[in-house]
Protein backbone atom coordinates (compact mmCIF):
# COMPACT_ATOMS: atom_id res chain seq x y z
CA UNK A 1 0.00 0.00 0.00
CA UNK A 2 0.93 3.35 -1.00
CA UNK A 3 2.15 5.50 2.07
CA UNK A 4 -1.15 7.76 2.57
CA UNK A 5 0.48 11.32 1.27
CA UNK A 6 -0.92 14.25 3.75
CA UNK A 7 -2.10 16.81 0.80
CA UNK A 8 -4.76 18.08 2.80
CA UNK A 9 -2.60 19.00 5.83
CA UNK A 10 0.62 19.44 3.83
CA UNK A 11 -0.82 22.21 1.90
CA UNK A 12 -2.08 24.10 5.18
CA UNK A 13 1.45 23.04 6.75
CA UNK A 14 3.24 24.54 3.98
CA UNK A 15 1.41 27.97 4.10
CA UNK A 16 1.53 27.74 7.85
CA UNK A 17 5.72 27.73 7.54
CA UNK A 18 5.60 30.44 5.52
CA UNK A 19 3.37 32.22 7.75
CA UNK A 20 5.40 31.84 10.43
CA UNK A 21 8.72 32.06 8.44
CA UNK A 22 7.93 35.55 7.29
CA UNK A 23 6.77 36.69 10.98
CA UNK A 24 9.95 35.72 12.14
CA UNK A 25 12.25 37.03 9.08
CA UNK A 26 10.73 40.46 8.53
CA UNK A 27 11.62 43.57 10.79
CA UNK A 28 9.10 45.73 11.41
CA UNK A 29 9.94 48.42 8.76
CA UNK A 30 8.86 45.43 5.88
CA UNK A 31 6.30 44.97 7.40
CA UNK A 32 4.42 47.99 7.70
CA UNK A 33 5.57 47.99 3.74
CA UNK A 34 3.89 44.94 3.35
CA UNK A 35 0.39 46.05 5.58
CA UNK A 36 0.31 49.46 3.21
CA UNK A 37 0.79 46.94 0.03
CA UNK A 38 -1.92 44.55 0.85
CA UNK A 39 -4.29 47.63 1.37
CA UNK A 40 -3.56 49.38 -1.75
CA UNK A 41 -4.46 45.90 -3.40
CA UNK A 42 -7.23 44.95 -1.68
CA UNK A 43 -8.49 49.14 -3.28
CA UNK A 44 -7.54 48.10 -6.64
CA UNK A 45 -9.58 45.27 -6.57
CA UNK A 46 -12.33 46.34 -4.80
CA UNK A 47 -12.73 49.28 -7.50
CA UNK A 48 -11.94 46.85 -10.19
CA UNK A 49 -14.97 44.51 -8.74
CA UNK A 50 -17.29 47.62 -9.10
CA UNK A 51 -16.15 48.50 -12.15
CA UNK A 52 -16.85 44.88 -13.90
CA UNK A 53 -20.02 43.74 -11.59
CA UNK A 54 -21.92 47.10 -11.31
CA UNK A 55 -20.86 49.86 -14.06
CA UNK A 56 -18.06 51.54 -15.76
CA UNK A 57 -19.86 54.50 -16.46
CA UNK A 58 -17.23 57.02 -15.22
CA UNK A 59 -14.53 55.39 -17.06
CA UNK A 60 -12.01 58.03 -16.61
CA UNK A 61 -12.77 57.65 -12.68
CA UNK A 62 -12.50 54.19 -12.66
CA UNK A 63 -9.66 54.56 -14.75
CA UNK A 64 -7.79 57.30 -11.96
CA UNK A 65 -8.70 55.05 -8.86
CA UNK A 66 -7.84 51.90 -10.08
CA UNK A 67 -4.30 53.18 -11.31
CA UNK A 68 -3.92 55.46 -8.29
CA UNK A 69 -3.53 52.07 -6.20
CA UNK A 70 -1.42 50.80 -9.11
CA UNK A 71 0.45 53.35 -9.18
CA UNK A 72 1.12 53.59 -5.57
CA UNK A 73 1.55 49.68 -5.00
CA UNK A 74 4.06 50.11 -7.78
CA UNK A 75 6.21 52.68 -5.88
CA UNK A 76 6.00 51.26 -2.71
CA UNK A 77 7.24 48.04 -3.87
CA UNK A 78 10.33 49.62 -5.52
CA UNK A 79 10.73 51.11 -1.75
CA UNK A 80 10.35 48.41 -0.33
CA UNK A 81 12.84 46.40 -2.20
CA UNK A 82 15.37 49.57 -1.88
CA UNK A 83 15.29 49.71 1.91
CA UNK A 84 15.73 46.31 2.49
CA UNK A 85 19.20 45.61 4.58
CA UNK A 86 19.05 42.19 2.47
CA UNK A 87 19.58 43.84 -0.88
CA UNK A 88 22.30 46.66 -0.16
CA UNK A 89 24.42 45.14 -2.37
CA UNK A 90 21.79 45.69 -5.04
CA UNK A 91 21.15 49.48 -4.04
CA UNK A 92 24.96 50.66 -3.09
CA UNK A 93 24.26 54.08 -4.78
CA UNK A 94 21.06 54.72 -3.22
CA UNK A 95 20.67 55.17 0.28
CA UNK A 96 17.13 54.83 1.99
CA UNK A 97 16.49 58.17 2.70
CA UNK A 98 17.46 58.53 -1.01
CA UNK A 99 15.10 55.80 -1.96
CA UNK A 100 12.14 57.77 0.55
CA UNK A 101 12.47 60.92 -1.41
CA UNK A 102 12.07 59.18 -5.13
CA UNK A 103 9.14 57.50 -3.18
CA UNK A 104 7.59 60.73 -2.09
CA UNK A 105 8.48 62.41 -5.13
CA UNK A 106 6.73 59.76 -7.46
CA UNK A 107 3.38 59.67 -5.15
CA UNK A 108 3.12 63.06 -5.05
CA UNK A 109 3.55 63.21 -9.17
CA UNK A 110 0.92 60.59 -9.19
CA UNK A 111 -1.72 62.17 -7.65
CA UNK A 112 -1.47 64.75 -8.95
CA UNK A 113 -2.31 63.10 -12.39
CA UNK A 114 -4.92 61.01 -10.09
CA UNK A 115 -6.89 64.09 -9.44
CA UNK A 116 -6.59 65.25 -12.59
CA UNK A 117 -8.06 62.73 -14.76
CA UNK A 118 -10.87 62.03 -11.77
CA UNK A 119 -13.36 64.43 -12.87
CA UNK B 1 -110.49 70.35 -31.70
CA UNK B 2 -107.28 67.79 -31.84
CA UNK B 3 -105.69 70.37 -34.19
CA UNK B 4 -106.24 73.47 -32.19
CA UNK B 5 -104.59 71.40 -29.43
CA UNK B 6 -101.84 70.28 -31.64
CA UNK B 7 -101.40 73.36 -32.88
CA UNK B 8 -101.78 74.87 -29.28
CA UNK B 9 -98.67 72.20 -28.20
CA UNK B 10 -96.49 73.77 -31.21
CA UNK B 11 -96.61 77.02 -30.42
CA UNK B 12 -95.92 76.16 -26.99
CA UNK B 13 -93.06 73.59 -27.81
CA UNK B 14 -91.61 76.91 -29.76
CA UNK B 15 -91.96 78.77 -27.31
CA UNK B 16 -90.10 76.90 -24.72
CA UNK B 17 -87.41 76.53 -26.87
CA UNK B 18 -85.21 78.83 -25.14
CA UNK B 19 -83.49 81.91 -27.15
CA UNK B 20 -80.67 79.99 -28.23
CA UNK B 21 -77.81 81.65 -30.66
CA UNK B 22 -75.08 80.18 -32.82
CA UNK B 23 -71.47 80.45 -31.75
CA UNK B 24 -69.98 81.46 -35.20
CA UNK B 25 -73.07 84.02 -36.56
CA UNK B 26 -76.41 84.82 -37.24
CA UNK B 27 -76.93 85.38 -40.50
CA UNK B 28 -78.29 82.34 -42.77
CA UNK B 29 -78.82 82.27 -46.64
CA UNK B 30 -81.78 80.04 -47.41
CA UNK B 31 -81.69 78.90 -50.91
CA UNK B 32 -85.40 77.48 -51.52
CA UNK B 33 -87.73 78.14 -54.19
CA UNK B 34 -89.91 81.41 -53.66
CA UNK B 35 -93.14 79.21 -54.30
CA UNK B 36 -92.37 76.45 -52.23
CA UNK B 37 -90.94 79.43 -49.10
CA UNK B 38 -94.35 79.65 -47.18
CA UNK B 39 -94.17 75.63 -47.14
CA UNK B 40 -91.49 76.33 -44.58
CA UNK B 41 -92.95 78.83 -42.48
CA UNK B 42 -92.67 77.51 -38.87
CA UNK B 43 -89.31 76.27 -39.88
CA UNK B 44 -88.15 79.85 -40.84
CA UNK B 45 -89.94 81.64 -37.85
CA UNK B 46 -88.32 79.15 -35.65
CA UNK B 47 -85.28 80.38 -36.38
CA UNK B 48 -86.00 83.83 -36.74
CA UNK B 49 -87.44 83.56 -33.21
CA UNK B 50 -84.09 81.99 -32.15
CA UNK B 51 -82.01 84.90 -33.31
CA UNK B 52 -81.67 84.14 -36.65
CA UNK B 53 -81.48 86.60 -39.70
CA UNK B 54 -82.95 84.68 -42.93
CA UNK B 55 -82.01 86.16 -46.27
CA UNK B 56 -83.64 84.20 -48.93
CA UNK B 57 -82.29 83.52 -52.65
CA UNK B 58 -84.35 82.07 -55.54
CA UNK B 59 -82.41 79.33 -56.82
CA UNK B 60 -81.86 81.05 -60.36
CA UNK B 61 -80.79 84.03 -58.87
CA UNK B 62 -77.59 85.47 -58.99
CA UNK B 63 -77.48 87.66 -55.67
CA UNK B 64 -77.02 87.73 -52.43
CA UNK B 65 -73.91 86.07 -53.30
CA UNK B 66 -72.54 82.73 -51.06
CA UNK B 67 -69.05 84.10 -51.00
CA UNK B 68 -67.40 87.63 -52.43
CA UNK B 69 -63.37 88.50 -52.38
CA UNK B 70 -62.68 84.70 -51.01
CA UNK B 71 -65.27 86.04 -47.63
CA UNK B 72 -68.44 84.49 -46.78
CA UNK B 73 -71.25 86.78 -46.75
CA UNK B 74 -73.07 84.21 -44.36
CA UNK B 75 -72.54 82.48 -41.63
CA UNK B 76 -74.88 79.59 -42.15
CA UNK B 77 -76.08 78.19 -45.78
CA UNK B 78 -79.42 76.11 -45.74
CA UNK B 79 -79.99 74.86 -49.62
CA UNK B 80 -83.57 73.67 -49.59
CA UNK B 81 -84.08 74.03 -53.32
CA UNK B 82 -83.55 70.02 -53.88
CA UNK B 83 -85.03 69.57 -57.02
CA UNK B 84 -83.15 72.42 -58.94
CA UNK B 85 -80.13 71.61 -61.28
CA UNK B 86 -78.47 74.57 -61.75
CA UNK B 87 -78.09 76.85 -57.98
CA UNK B 88 -76.80 80.27 -59.87
CA UNK B 89 -73.04 80.06 -60.80
CA UNK B 90 -72.28 80.94 -57.12
CA UNK B 91 -73.52 77.74 -55.64
CA UNK B 92 -71.49 74.79 -57.05
CA UNK B 93 -70.55 71.83 -55.39
CA UNK B 94 -66.49 73.32 -55.73
CA UNK B 95 -67.96 76.43 -53.82
CA UNK B 96 -69.87 74.83 -51.07
CA UNK B 97 -66.50 72.96 -50.16
CA UNK B 98 -64.58 76.50 -50.25
CA UNK B 99 -67.59 77.96 -47.85
CA UNK B 100 -66.97 74.93 -45.38
CA UNK B 101 -63.32 75.43 -45.62
CA UNK B 102 -63.74 79.23 -44.64
CA UNK B 103 -65.59 77.88 -41.55
CA UNK B 104 -69.37 78.32 -42.85
CA UNK B 105 -72.34 75.77 -41.92
CA UNK B 106 -74.78 74.34 -44.42
CA UNK B 107 -77.52 72.17 -44.39
CA UNK B 108 -78.28 70.69 -47.63
CA UNK B 109 -81.71 68.75 -48.57
CA UNK B 110 -81.50 65.93 -51.34
CA UNK B 111 -84.30 64.66 -53.66
CA UNK B 112 -84.83 62.17 -56.08
CA UNK B 113 -83.07 63.96 -58.83
CA UNK B 114 -79.66 63.94 -59.60
CA UNK B 115 -77.97 67.40 -59.46
CA UNK B 116 -74.51 68.16 -58.47
CA UNK B 117 -75.03 68.35 -55.11
CA UNK B 118 -75.44 64.47 -55.48
CA UNK B 119 -72.04 64.20 -56.68
CA UNK B 120 -70.82 66.00 -53.79
CA UNK B 121 -72.37 63.99 -51.00
CA UNK B 122 -70.46 61.54 -52.27
CA UNK B 123 -67.16 63.56 -51.63
CA UNK B 124 -68.35 63.01 -48.25
CA UNK B 125 -68.67 59.15 -48.21
CA UNK B 126 -72.30 59.67 -48.55
CA UNK B 127 -73.50 56.85 -51.57
CA UNK B 128 -77.03 58.10 -52.33
CA UNK B 129 -78.74 54.97 -54.42
CA UNK B 130 -79.41 55.44 -58.38
CA UNK B 131 -82.23 58.62 -59.44
CA UNK B 132 -85.72 57.99 -58.96
CA UNK B 133 -85.64 55.84 -56.08
CA UNK B 134 -86.75 57.71 -52.76
CA UNK B 135 -87.40 55.60 -49.48
CA UNK B 136 -90.15 53.17 -49.12
CA UNK B 137 -91.95 51.26 -46.48
CA UNK B 138 -95.26 49.56 -45.87
CA UNK B 139 -95.00 49.51 -42.58
CA UNK B 140 -96.96 51.00 -40.15
CA UNK B 141 -100.30 50.80 -41.80
CA UNK B 142 -101.33 54.06 -42.62
CA UNK B 143 -103.17 56.21 -44.99
CA UNK B 144 -100.25 58.12 -46.66
CA UNK B 145 -98.76 57.11 -49.17
CA UNK B 146 -95.53 54.54 -48.88
CA UNK B 147 -92.73 57.11 -49.45
CA UNK B 148 -94.21 58.99 -46.82
CA UNK B 149 -92.79 57.17 -43.75
CA UNK B 150 -92.72 57.90 -40.01
CA UNK B 151 -89.40 57.55 -38.67
CA UNK B 152 -88.79 56.91 -34.80
CA UNK B 153 -85.44 58.57 -33.81
CA UNK B 154 -82.97 56.56 -31.87
CA UNK B 155 -81.48 58.45 -29.40
CA UNK B 156 -78.73 59.69 -29.99
CA UNK B 157 -76.51 62.89 -28.95
CA UNK B 158 -77.68 65.53 -31.21
CA UNK B 159 -81.17 65.03 -31.16
CA UNK B 160 -82.74 65.04 -27.66
CA UNK B 161 -83.79 61.58 -25.80
CA UNK B 162 -87.31 61.73 -25.99
CA UNK B 163 -88.64 63.13 -29.83
CA UNK B 164 -91.87 61.67 -31.20
CA UNK B 165 -91.54 59.98 -34.45
CA UNK B 166 -90.48 61.82 -37.64
CA UNK B 167 -92.35 62.51 -40.84
CA UNK B 168 -89.76 61.80 -43.73
CA UNK B 169 -90.27 61.65 -47.32
CA UNK B 170 -86.93 61.53 -49.73
CA UNK B 171 -83.89 59.57 -50.17
CA UNK B 172 -81.55 57.36 -48.05
CA UNK B 173 -77.86 57.49 -48.01
CA UNK B 174 -75.67 54.36 -47.28
CA UNK B 175 -73.15 55.86 -44.83
CA UNK B 176 -69.84 55.40 -45.96
CA UNK B 177 -66.18 54.64 -43.50
CA UNK B 178 -65.33 57.88 -42.18
CA UNK B 179 -64.86 59.12 -38.69
CA UNK B 180 -66.04 62.68 -39.21
CA UNK B 181 -69.32 61.18 -39.95
CA UNK B 182 -71.87 61.83 -37.47
CA UNK B 183 -75.21 59.79 -38.14
CA UNK B 184 -78.22 61.92 -36.77
CA UNK B 185 -81.50 59.32 -38.41
CA UNK B 186 -81.26 56.25 -39.79
CA UNK B 187 -83.71 54.81 -41.92
CA UNK B 188 -86.13 52.46 -40.04
CA UNK B 189 -86.05 48.42 -40.38
CA UNK B 190 -88.56 47.70 -42.60
CA UNK B 191 -88.14 50.63 -45.55
CA UNK B 192 -85.92 50.27 -48.56
CA UNK B 193 -85.29 52.54 -51.54
CA UNK B 194 -87.15 51.34 -54.65
CA UNK B 195 -88.51 53.37 -57.96
CA UNK B 196 -92.41 54.29 -56.69
CA UNK B 197 -93.24 54.99 -60.26
CA UNK B 198 -92.72 52.23 -62.89
CA UNK B 199 -90.82 50.08 -60.89
CA UNK B 200 -92.52 46.43 -60.36
CA UNK B 201 -92.66 43.91 -57.24
CA UNK B 202 -90.17 41.73 -60.10
CA UNK B 203 -87.64 44.35 -59.84
CA UNK B 204 -87.59 44.19 -56.08
CA UNK B 205 -87.09 40.74 -56.18
CA UNK B 206 -84.00 40.87 -58.77
CA UNK B 207 -82.44 43.30 -56.82
CA UNK B 208 -82.94 41.65 -53.23
CA UNK B 209 -81.79 38.60 -54.55
CA UNK B 210 -78.76 40.48 -56.63
CA UNK B 211 -77.43 41.26 -52.77
CA UNK B 212 -74.59 43.67 -51.81
CA UNK B 213 -75.24 46.81 -53.68
CA UNK B 214 -78.62 45.50 -55.57
CA UNK B 215 -81.16 46.26 -52.19
CA UNK B 216 -81.22 49.55 -50.51
CA UNK B 217 -82.75 48.49 -47.56
CA UNK B 218 -82.55 48.40 -43.80
CA UNK B 219 -81.52 50.65 -40.49
CA UNK B 220 -78.13 50.85 -42.34
CA UNK B 221 -79.56 53.59 -44.09
CA UNK B 222 -78.66 57.27 -43.23
CA UNK B 223 -81.46 59.66 -43.86
CA UNK B 224 -79.81 62.48 -42.17
CA UNK B 225 -76.61 62.92 -41.50
CA UNK B 226 -73.66 65.32 -40.39
CA UNK B 227 -70.60 66.22 -41.11
CA UNK B 228 -67.83 67.92 -39.00
CA UNK B 229 -64.80 68.59 -41.04
CA UNK B 230 -61.17 69.64 -40.05
CA UNK B 231 -61.78 73.20 -40.15
CA UNK B 232 -64.89 72.51 -37.67
CA UNK B 233 -67.50 73.81 -40.03
CA UNK B 234 -70.40 71.10 -40.01
CA UNK B 235 -72.35 69.92 -43.03
CA UNK B 236 -75.98 68.08 -42.66
CA UNK B 237 -76.94 66.19 -45.63
CA UNK B 238 -80.86 65.98 -45.16
CA UNK B 239 -82.72 63.46 -47.40
CA UNK B 240 -85.82 64.95 -48.39
CA UNK B 241 -86.89 68.72 -48.08
CA UNK B 242 -90.10 68.05 -46.60
CA UNK B 243 -88.80 66.82 -43.08
CA UNK B 244 -88.80 71.03 -42.72
CA UNK B 245 -92.56 71.20 -44.46
CA UNK B 246 -95.08 72.53 -42.66
CA UNK B 247 -97.57 69.84 -43.40
CA UNK B 248 -95.22 67.23 -41.87
CA UNK B 249 -94.86 69.44 -38.93
CA UNK B 250 -98.42 69.57 -38.71
CA UNK B 251 -99.11 66.38 -39.57
CA UNK B 252 -100.01 63.73 -36.61
CA UNK B 253 -98.36 60.60 -36.26
CA UNK B 254 -101.27 58.84 -34.87
CA UNK B 255 -103.99 60.03 -32.83
CA UNK B 256 -103.11 62.47 -30.34
CA UNK B 257 -99.93 62.19 -30.87
CA UNK B 258 -97.89 64.83 -33.05
CA UNK B 259 -95.05 64.40 -35.16
CA UNK B 260 -91.25 65.25 -33.68
CA UNK B 261 -90.62 67.19 -36.69
CA UNK B 262 -90.41 70.44 -35.32
CA UNK B 263 -88.33 69.36 -32.40
CA UNK B 264 -85.91 67.37 -34.57
CA UNK B 265 -85.22 70.23 -36.98
CA UNK B 266 -84.67 72.74 -34.31
CA UNK B 267 -81.90 70.06 -33.12
CA UNK B 268 -80.53 69.46 -36.41
CA UNK B 269 -80.06 73.27 -36.81
CA UNK B 270 -78.65 73.74 -33.39
CA UNK B 271 -75.80 71.05 -33.95
CA UNK B 272 -75.14 72.49 -37.35
CA UNK B 273 -75.05 76.18 -36.98
CA UNK B 274 -72.53 75.64 -34.00
CA UNK B 275 -74.87 75.81 -31.12
CA UNK B 276 -74.19 72.51 -29.46
CA UNK B 277 -71.27 70.97 -28.53
CA UNK B 278 -68.92 73.54 -29.26
CA UNK B 279 -65.34 73.90 -27.56
CA UNK B 280 -62.68 75.89 -28.05
CA UNK B 281 -59.24 76.28 -26.65
CA UNK B 282 -58.70 79.69 -25.19
CA UNK B 283 -54.86 79.64 -24.20
CA UNK B 284 -52.38 77.43 -23.43
CA UNK B 285 -48.92 78.62 -21.60
CA UNK B 286 -45.82 76.50 -20.50
CA UNK B 287 -43.12 77.61 -17.75
CA UNK B 288 -41.19 75.67 -15.70
CA UNK B 289 -41.71 73.88 -12.31
CA UNK B 290 -40.89 76.60 -10.13
CA UNK B 291 -41.65 79.41 -12.66
CA UNK B 292 -44.25 81.66 -14.29
CA UNK B 293 -42.60 83.24 -17.41
CA UNK B 294 -42.46 80.88 -20.69
CA UNK B 295 -38.66 80.30 -21.46
CA UNK B 296 -37.51 80.81 -24.96
CA UNK B 297 -35.60 77.85 -24.69
CA UNK B 298 -35.53 74.51 -22.06
CA UNK B 299 -32.43 72.32 -21.41
CA UNK B 300 -32.51 68.44 -21.22
CA UNK B 301 -34.52 66.75 -18.82
CA UNK B 302 -36.23 70.17 -17.41
CA UNK B 303 -39.48 69.32 -15.33
CA UNK B 304 -41.76 71.94 -17.71
CA UNK B 305 -45.32 72.87 -16.59
CA UNK B 306 -47.89 73.27 -19.42
CA UNK B 307 -51.44 74.80 -19.20
CA UNK B 308 -54.68 74.61 -21.65
CA UNK B 309 -57.96 76.34 -21.06
CA UNK B 310 -60.89 75.15 -22.42
CA UNK B 311 -64.21 76.72 -22.88
CA UNK B 312 -67.70 75.46 -24.37
CA UNK B 313 -70.15 77.40 -25.57
CA UNK B 314 -73.21 78.07 -23.89
CA UNK B 315 -76.22 78.54 -26.56
CA UNK B 316 -78.32 79.41 -23.58
CA UNK B 317 -76.58 82.48 -22.92
CA UNK B 318 -74.43 83.07 -25.78
CA UNK B 319 -71.18 83.14 -23.58
CA UNK B 320 -68.18 80.55 -23.63
CA UNK B 321 -67.80 79.45 -19.94
CA UNK B 322 -65.18 77.17 -18.68
CA UNK B 323 -65.57 73.81 -19.09
CA UNK B 324 -63.31 71.02 -16.71
CA UNK B 325 -65.55 67.84 -17.87
CA UNK B 326 -62.67 66.44 -20.70
CA UNK B 327 -61.85 63.12 -19.21
CA UNK B 328 -59.49 62.33 -21.84
CA UNK B 329 -57.08 65.68 -23.48
CA UNK B 330 -53.74 64.55 -24.26
CA UNK B 331 -50.74 66.43 -24.64
CA UNK B 332 -48.27 65.25 -27.28
CA UNK B 333 -44.32 66.29 -26.99
CA UNK B 334 -43.48 65.79 -30.34
CA UNK B 335 -40.81 65.76 -32.60
CA UNK B 336 -41.13 64.11 -35.30
CA UNK B 337 -42.81 61.41 -33.16
CA UNK B 338 -44.67 62.13 -29.99
CA UNK B 339 -41.86 61.75 -27.76
CA UNK B 340 -44.12 61.93 -24.61
CA UNK B 341 -47.73 61.58 -24.70
CA UNK B 342 -49.52 62.27 -21.35
CA UNK B 343 -52.99 62.99 -19.81
CA UNK B 344 -53.85 66.53 -19.84
CA UNK B 345 -55.84 66.62 -16.30
CA UNK B 346 -58.55 69.69 -15.44
CA UNK B 347 -56.97 71.00 -12.18
CA UNK B 348 -59.31 71.11 -9.52
CA UNK B 349 -60.75 74.21 -7.93
CA UNK B 350 -59.85 76.31 -11.36
CA UNK B 351 -62.67 76.26 -13.97
CA UNK B 352 -61.50 75.30 -17.29
CA UNK B 353 -57.87 74.92 -17.01
CA UNK B 354 -55.66 71.58 -17.46
CA UNK B 355 -52.11 71.06 -16.86
CA UNK B 356 -49.50 68.80 -16.69
CA UNK B 357 -45.94 68.33 -15.52
CA UNK B 358 -43.46 66.16 -17.48
CA UNK B 359 -39.82 65.83 -17.79
CA UNK B 360 -38.55 66.83 -20.95
CA UNK B 361 -36.83 64.17 -22.66
CA UNK B 362 -33.19 63.92 -22.81
CA UNK B 363 -32.85 64.12 -26.38
CA UNK B 364 -32.35 68.24 -27.75
CA UNK B 365 -34.10 69.51 -30.85
CA UNK B 366 -37.37 71.69 -31.66
CA UNK B 367 -40.25 69.73 -29.92
CA UNK B 368 -44.04 71.51 -29.72
CA UNK B 369 -46.59 71.02 -27.36
CA UNK B 370 -49.33 69.57 -29.71
CA UNK B 371 -53.07 68.93 -28.67
CA UNK B 372 -55.05 66.91 -30.77
CA UNK B 373 -58.58 66.23 -29.47
CA UNK B 374 -60.81 64.53 -31.61
CA UNK B 375 -63.75 62.69 -30.33
CA UNK B 376 -67.45 61.51 -30.64
CA UNK B 377 -69.17 62.74 -27.29
CA UNK B 378 -72.61 63.06 -25.51
CA UNK B 379 -73.88 66.07 -25.28
CA UNK B 380 -76.48 65.18 -22.53
CA UNK B 381 -76.19 62.02 -20.30
CA UNK B 382 -78.14 59.40 -21.22
CA UNK B 383 -77.47 56.59 -18.50
CA UNK B 384 -80.53 53.75 -19.55
CA UNK B 385 -80.26 54.47 -22.97
CA UNK B 386 -76.23 53.65 -23.00
CA UNK B 387 -76.74 50.25 -24.44
CA UNK B 388 -78.98 51.17 -27.34
CA UNK B 389 -76.35 53.70 -29.02
CA UNK B 390 -73.73 52.13 -31.16
CA UNK B 391 -70.58 53.63 -31.50
CA UNK B 392 -71.25 55.53 -34.21
CA UNK B 393 -74.46 57.70 -32.88
CA UNK B 394 -72.05 59.79 -30.69
CA UNK B 395 -72.27 63.63 -32.13
CA UNK B 396 -68.33 65.19 -33.08
CA UNK B 397 -67.22 67.74 -30.41
CA UNK B 398 -65.41 70.55 -31.48
CA UNK B 399 -62.05 68.97 -33.11
CA UNK B 400 -59.18 70.97 -30.28
CA UNK B 401 -55.67 71.54 -31.79
CA UNK B 402 -53.07 73.43 -30.40
CA UNK B 403 -49.56 73.29 -31.35
CA UNK B 404 -46.00 75.84 -29.64
CA UNK B 405 -43.04 75.44 -31.02
CA UNK B 406 -39.91 75.71 -28.61
CA UNK B 407 -36.85 74.15 -28.59
CA UNK B 408 -35.04 72.17 -25.86
CA UNK B 409 -31.16 73.12 -25.98
CA UNK B 410 -28.58 70.49 -24.40
CA UNK B 411 -26.85 71.09 -20.93
CA UNK B 412 -24.33 74.44 -20.62
CA UNK B 413 -20.78 73.46 -20.36
CA UNK B 414 -21.56 73.93 -16.62
CA UNK B 415 -25.00 72.44 -16.60
CA UNK B 416 -23.80 69.18 -15.82
CA UNK B 417 -23.30 67.80 -11.88
CA UNK B 418 -20.44 68.10 -10.47
CA UNK B 419 -19.79 65.03 -8.84
CA UNK B 420 -21.64 61.82 -10.42
CA UNK B 421 -23.06 59.58 -7.78
CA UNK B 422 -21.94 56.30 -9.71
CA UNK B 423 -18.23 56.99 -9.12
CA UNK B 424 -17.87 57.71 -5.71
CA UNK B 425 -16.07 54.27 -5.07
CA UNK B 426 -13.33 55.83 -7.14
CA UNK B 427 -13.53 59.01 -5.28
CA UNK B 428 -13.26 56.95 -2.20
CA UNK B 429 -10.22 54.33 -4.07
CA UNK B 430 -8.04 57.64 -4.85
CA UNK B 431 -8.70 59.73 -1.74
CA UNK B 432 -8.31 56.39 0.71
CA UNK B 433 -4.90 56.06 -1.58
CA UNK B 434 -3.54 59.60 -1.06
CA UNK B 435 -4.51 59.30 2.95
CA UNK B 436 -3.05 55.95 2.77
CA UNK B 437 -0.27 57.15 1.56
CA UNK B 438 0.09 60.37 3.96
CA UNK B 439 -0.25 58.33 6.59
CA UNK B 440 2.43 55.43 5.69
CA UNK B 441 5.10 58.78 4.89
CA UNK B 442 4.58 60.16 8.61
CA UNK B 443 4.76 56.87 9.86
CA UNK B 444 7.66 56.34 7.96
CA UNK B 445 9.14 59.21 9.35
CA UNK B 446 8.47 58.98 12.99
CA UNK B 447 9.79 55.20 12.70
CA UNK B 448 12.87 56.60 11.52
CA UNK B 449 13.51 59.39 14.16
CA UNK B 450 13.38 56.96 16.65
CA UNK B 451 15.54 54.11 15.03
CA UNK B 452 17.96 57.28 14.89
CA UNK B 453 18.01 57.88 19.10
CA UNK B 454 17.51 53.63 18.99
CA UNK B 455 21.16 54.01 17.64
CA UNK B 456 22.42 57.03 18.49
CA UNK B 457 22.21 55.91 22.23
CA UNK B 458 23.66 52.56 21.53
CA UNK B 459 26.65 54.48 19.83
CA UNK B 460 27.30 56.44 23.47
Amino acid sequence: MAPKTSSPPASTNVVHTLWKAYNEQTSDRLKFVDAFLFFLMLSGIAQFLYCVLVTDYPFNAFLAGFSSTVGQFVLTASLRSQVNPENRNEFKEVSPERAFGDFVLGSIVLHFFVYNFLG
Amino acid sequence: MVQLRSLLFLVASFASCLYAKSSTGDSVLVIVEPSKQDNYSLFFNGLKDQGYELTFRAPKSEGPLVIEYDVPNFAHVIVLASETKNLGKDVTPQSLVELLGKKTNIILALSTKQTPLTSLAAEFSLTLPPPGTPLVSYFPERKELPQIIPVSVQPNAIVSSSINPVWFSGVPHAIGNNPMIVPILRAPVESFASETDGGSADALVDASERGGEGLWAGSQLGLVTGFQTLDNSRITFVGGAEVFSDEFVTKEISKGVPSGNAEFVRDVAAWTFQETNVYRIDSTSHHLVNATKPLEQYTNNDNIVFTADISKYDPKTSTWAPYSGLKDLQLEFTMLDPHIRTALLSVSGKPGKYSVTFRAPDRHGVFKFAINYKRKGYEHQIPCLKDLLTSNDLCSLTYLESSTTVPVVPPRHDGYPRFLSAAWPYYTGAISTSLGFFLFSALWLAGDSREKKIKGHKAE
